[in-house]
Formats: structure tokens, sequence, C-alpha cells
């Protein structure tokens, strides 16, 4: 069968736009990190210090963690007129990054074992409220395989390693996801959120399990 | 085959009619520029608005990476192995439009190289202009041919360059899948292209400004010889039940057909073109004078009959 050149260009544009405009309907979507698949803009989450981006701004963090622009400055010799509308990323130097942000307000935010079991993010009718009292220049960010190994708590960059090297067995972790338990390298956040769940009740489950082996 | 056809040479009615004035527009090739534009222009608009908006403002505005295919490539080992993250500079639109040309290709050969593509439409544009100056200035056409002459004792090695862009591949999306981020960005014309209205100049922008002298005397020369996403969507187009036929009793090997492939494709002595490096672009059947000489075919994939 023979096809003329016109219709040809035809197909070629009703087969890729049409491909495109198909995902689209079907919300399978998305151009950029401020916004989620769903269209919604993307804002950092207190239960989680791993939802920080380098877009978003000091006053973004300041609102969400419960700490002052002050604090931040401070912690990280940052220039005391760096306006509050500054993107993280701008700022960005050997001593602040994204990593050294994110490291520091975990520790701010990081309950003491005691409390483990109850953490806040377990309720999400509790709001997350970050523990101030201890003065900000008195806090040292963590070297951060020390954080996760000493503190044993679940957060976004834990992996399945790292709970079976704190002595949860494979088989409590196959039964709290509920499905084979993938490569021991893999990040559990991005494995759960993979699978379309909510990380943060399956985090609970897992810090559970932590506290049990302990 | 030359003997036979010969014996259309005198039959008028085998012979297409030329278009002359403003049908010309209504050609195949006026079709294929119009549509290279509109997704050119596309991509201008977001480069200018991505910058004029600017990231700090509330509303989002894409990155004309975002519309990227090889990104989606790049971050496809990550996306589908690490719970749907995708490696820097990459999102959600990277992969679908990726799919989309992957479909493309799969039905339609490498088109969306000759049809959509900027970075192709960019070396085009830059061919044509040599074209037009070369009508107008005889002795930068003599210039160019003698260079031509004098360089054809390297035309050998035109074979062995085309596999180069299977290896830049192999290690863009393997070293992006190996280290998680996009080993080849520094290096992409294409990103150094989308960067600079934001004044970012990696070494990109000198592989882009290489490319575009290039085509001042090679056509597509990135296409031909060092672009991973033509090689990946070439390789899936041999799964396409399309191809090109040369009907030989209607050819009398004038080679216009050769003369007009972009790609340096040797149209005139092959029977059916299922050539990887085939980007679709119908250059050499609007060009070919002969009726049925050159048509657009579907076939079996791969077997092409």
């Amino acid at each position: 069968m023979r096809i003329h050149p016109h219709v040809f260009g035809a197909l070629v544009l009703a087969v890729f736009l049409g491909t495109i405009l198909a995902f689209q309907a079907g919300g399978f979507w998305s151009v950029s990190g401020k916004v989620s698949v769903g269209g919604e803009a993307v804002q950092p989450s207190a239960d989680d210090v791993n939802t920080i981006k380098g877009w978003m701004t000091l006053e973004q963090i300041t609102s969400t963690y419960n700490v002052t622009l002050e604090q931040i400055l401070t912690q990280f010799q940052l220039p005391a007129d760096t306006p509050a509308f500054a993107a993280i990323k701008d700022l960005e130097s050997e001593a602040f990054s994204v990593t050294e942000l994110r490291l520091w307000l975990e520790a701010q935010s990081s309950p003491t074992p005691s409390d483990a079991s109850v953490m806040p993010e377990s309720d999400p009718a509790v709001p997350f409220v970050a523990p101030t009292a201890t003065p900000v220049s008195a806090v040292e960010a963590p070297v951060p395989t020390e954080h996760l190994v000493v503190d044993k708590q679940v957060t976004g960059k834990t992996t399945f390693q790292d709970l079976l090297y704190w002595g949860v067995p494979q088989a409590a972790i196959e039964s709290t996801l509920g499905v084979e338990m993938p490569a021991p390298s893999t990040v559990i956040k991005d494995f759960v959120t993979g699978k379309g769940l909510e990380f943060s009740p399956i985090k609970t489950q897992l810090q559970a399990e932590v506290d049990q082996s302990q | 085959m030359h003997a036979q056809s010969t014996s259309f040479v005198d039959r008028p009615s085998r012979v297409k009619p030329r278009l002359k004035g403003w049908k010309t527009l209504l050609s195949h090739h006026a079709f294929r520029r119009m549509v290279q534009w509109a997704f050119f222009l596309y991509i201008l608009y977001l480069m200018v608005r991505h910058v004029v908006i600017g990231e700090d403002s509330g509303v989002v505005t894409a990155s004309p990476e975002a519309f990227c295919p090889f990104g989606g490539l790049e971050t496809l080992y990550q996306y589908l192995t690490a719970g749907g993250t995708f490696v820097s500079h990459t999102h959600l639109s990277n992969v679908v439009v990726f799919v989309a040309l992957a479909l493309t290709a799969l039905l339609l050969r490498s088109a969306f190289c000759g049809w959509v593509c900027p970075l192709g439409f960019l070396q085009d544009l830059m061919s044509s202009f040599s074209r037009y100056l070369q009508k107008r200035l005889p002795g930068l056409r003599k210039a160019l041919a003698s260079l031509k002459q004098r360089g054809a004792r390297l035309a050998f090695l035109d074979r062995y360059l085309r596999f180069v862009k299977y290896l830049v591949l192999v290690w863009a999306v393997g070293g992006s899948a190996y280290y998680g981020f996009m080993v080849f960005r520094d290096v992409d014309p294409w990103a150094a292209f989308l960067n600079l209205a934001e004044f970012s100049f990696t070494p990109g922008v000198v592989v882009l400004a290489i490319t575009l002298v290039a085509s001042f005397f090679v056509e597509r020369p990135w296409c031909r010889y060092a672009c991973p996403l033509g090689a990946f969507s070439g390789l899936l187009g041999k799964l396409s039940p399309v191809y090109l036929k040369r009907e030989g009793s209607a050819c009398k090997v004038c080679q216009i057909c050769t003369k007009a492939c972009p790609m340096g494709l040797p149209v005139h002595t092959a029977t059916t073109i299922k050539n990887a490096d085939c980007v679709a672009c119908l250059e050499c059947v609007g060009a070919c004078p002969r009726q049925g000489a050159l048509e657009v075919k579907i076939g079996l994939p791969l077997i092409g009959s």
C-alpha cells in the first residue's frame, strides 16, 4: 500500500502529538518539580525533609519547619542581609546546600529515643512541631551515616539495607510492605511511592519494627 | 535496470508536474518545513517564557528541557527501577515525549528526526543557507565544490563515523543509569542551545557551534555521526512497517533523490530504503521527477514487502 507524503506528515503529527495528548488526558504529565502529577503545587512537608528542593525559598523553609531565618543564616554562615525569598539553590556553597539543610532540619526535629514510638508523623491530625529549645549555635550538622545508624530513625533516605542492618528481619519488612522486598540498596521511600502508596504510614510501621528489634 | 528505465524516458505521463508559484506551498517539502518551524518556534517560546517569567514567580514555567525525549531515555532506567524518581533536569514529561517518539519510530521510522526535531531543523536551516549562498556566489560554489572533490578520498570514513552515534547512545544512557545523573548533558548541543538564553555556557555550546558550522558543508552532521536519539530511533524504526520503495522500471537513475537526501544515503542504488539512518523526511520522494519511481509503502516490518 502506498502513502502520500502529505498523509505521512499528518500521520507523524497524529501519532506523536496524539500520544502526548493521551498521556496528558490520563493525568500522566508533569513538566516541573514544582507541581505534582496531579497539578498541585509541591510544597515542603514538615513530615519529611526530603521534600525540600533547591528551588524552594528560605521563607518556605522557615514557615514549614518552625525555624527562623536568622537561625538558618547563622547556622550556615550566610550573609545577614540574605532575603527570605532567596532560593536555596542560589545560596549554595561549600557550607550550605539542600543536603546540609535537610540534615540540619532533620537533626532539629528528631525525637529522642524514648518517644520514638509516638512519632508525630504517625498521626496526621497532630501538627508537627519541631523542638526549638536547643540553641541553634549548639547544634552541629551530623555526619549522615552516623546520624542514620545511631538514631535508627526511618526517614525518606533510609534504605532496606539500613533496616536489615538495624536487625529488622526481612520477613517483617515484607509483611509491612505486603510485597517482596526489592534490592537492599533501594531507598524505601522511593520504592513505596513508586508503588503509589503513602510513605508516612509505612514509615511508622517500619519504625515500630525497628524499635521492636532493639 | 537502467535499460528498463529508459523505456519510460519519453512518456510525459510518467513525469510529475512541477509545482510553480504559490503552488509550491502545497508541496510536501513546504508542509514539512511548516511543521518543523512550528515545533522550533514553540521551543523558542518556552525558552523565552522560562527566562522572562523565571522560577521565583508563582507561575510554574516549564523548562524547555522538560520536553526533550532524550531526557526521557536517560531517566528511564531510574524511573523504572527507583520507584518513579527522575535524574536531575528531567520530569515525567520527558518520559511521555520519549514514549511518543518511540511509538512514532515503531510506526513511521525516524520521522521524529525528519519532521519534528528542532536540532535537525537548525542543521537543515544552515544547509539551506549554504545552498542559498552558493547559488548567488559562484566563487563560494566553486570553492566548496573543490573542497568536496579534495575531501572525496576521505569519503570511506563516512561509513565508519556513522557508528559513533551508537557508542554515544550507550555512553549517554548507560552512564545515566550507572551514575544517576545525565553524563551526556554537558556536551549535548541541544541542552546547550536550550540554556543559551540563561547564559549558561557548557562544552555543549562548542559542540553546537561545530555542528552548525559543519552543517554549512555537510547536511545534518550531528544526525549522521553523533546523535544518540537518532541512533535509538533508527534502530527502533527497523521494526516499522513503513519503507521507501524505488521502482526500477520507472526510475531513470538521475540521482536527484540521492542529492536530495540530507543523510547522504545512496537512494538511487537501492530498491527498498530501510536504512536506520533514514530520517523519513521524504525529500527524496518529493524531489523525484518521475511518477511512481519512489514511493512510501507499508509492508511487513524488517522484510519491507
